[in-house]
């Protein structure tokens, strides 16, 4: 069975500031200073959220969104104003933490796609997931209950899910801070929520919520 | 989900479910094509899996948006990336004027 650590394979090549670095300069000492101010510390709480639910850990976190920071300002003129300023750090973030962050990690996270393709993927499988879990035991579950479960997903799963449900990227979005296929963010999300469902499930169960009648 | 008045009784079964739920998901994410839509408007009276499908799927999508608590980023690390422009500016400064001053003695 094949393991592939996608994500840092896919960072090699995927380091935005790196490759997109524009050689005239865009903007002039004091331009880069109001850019930064006025397009990029507005996002300053979505990516110190999104650092934290990547890395589970506050410090982590602290140190991800620094690292961020200081790169888009390093390659602030490869960011043209008035564009997509959120998603063009949240790419930057990404690549950070799959460089720098999991490759400090003693215990790298691996995605065994083919098992959750296996696993997730078949029809047999949804159906079972979506009779088990109803609307409304989602409705009755609290915040750290929906936390826990998103937070035990593979990190590739889990970002598809913040990215889209919590941070709300469209897809095209989504396709370009992740360097993916749109069709990729469509399946990947897709199976990340099945996985979801399922966490859910088990914890609904253990919990004692009702069942399905 | 509000399900339009259909004669027909609904389909207990659905053929295509995982198809069918990536539809829906693209709908309640804003980012389906028109084909999409269409199908979708067509399928929601008729096919109880999907209705179901559809619900669940909204009311994860509510829980994930509205209650996982959202934190501020502390102040301290705003401060620190602040701090850090702040030096590394007044070393490129430094690092402009020594290379002006060694230019000069050079010439001189």
């Amino acid at each position: 069975m094949e393991t592939i650590t996608m994500t840092e394979e896919r960072a090699e090549e995927t380091n935005v500031s790196e490759e997109t670095e524009i050689k005239v300069p865009r903007y002039s000492d004091s331009e880069k200073y109001v850019v930064f101010n006025t397009e990029f510390i507005p996002h300053i709480d979505s990516m110190y959220n999104f650092a934290f639910r990547l890395t589970n850990d506050e410090d982590d976190a602290n140190d991800l969104v620094q690292d961020t920071y200081m790169k888009a300002f390093r390659f602030i003129n490869s960011f043209q104003q008035g564009t997509n300023a959120k998603a063009w750090l949240f790419r930057i973030l990404k690549n950070s933490f799959i460089n720098d962050y999991r490759k400090k990690s003693k215990q790298p996270a691996k995605v065994d796609y083919q098992e959750v393709e296996t696993t997730y993927n078949s029809e047999s499988t949804d159906s079972e997931t979506t009779t088990d879990l109803r609307t409304e035991t989602v409705q009755d579950m609290i915040g750290d209950e929906v936390a826990t479960a998103l937070n035990s997903l593979p990190v590739d799963f889990r970002t598809v899910i913040i990215l889209c449900d919590i941070e709300g990227f469209t897809y095209e979005e989504m396709a370009k801070i992740l360097d993916i296929p749109i069709g990729t963010v469509r399946s990947r999300l897709h199976r990340a929520r099945n996985l979801l469902k399922e966490k859910l499930r088990s914890y609904a169960n253990t919990m004692g919520y009702k069942k399905a009648s | 989900m509000n399900v339009p008045k259909n004669t027909e009784p609904l389909k207990k079964h659905c053929e295509n479910h995982e198809k069918c739920m990536q539809m829906i998901q693209a709908v309640l994410d804003g980012s389906a094509t028109e084909q999409e839509i269409i199908s979708f408007k067509a399928n929601m009276g008729v096919c109880l899996p999907c209705i179901e499908g559809h619900d669940l799927q909204k009311s994860i999508k509510e829980a994930l948006q509205q209650k996982i608590e959202k934190k501020c980023c502390p102040e301290s690390t705003l401060s620190n990336i602040r701090q850090k422009l702040g030096i590394a500016s007044a070393l490129l400064v430094f690092a402009a004027v020594q290379i002006t001053i060694f230019k000069v003695l050079l010439e001189s």
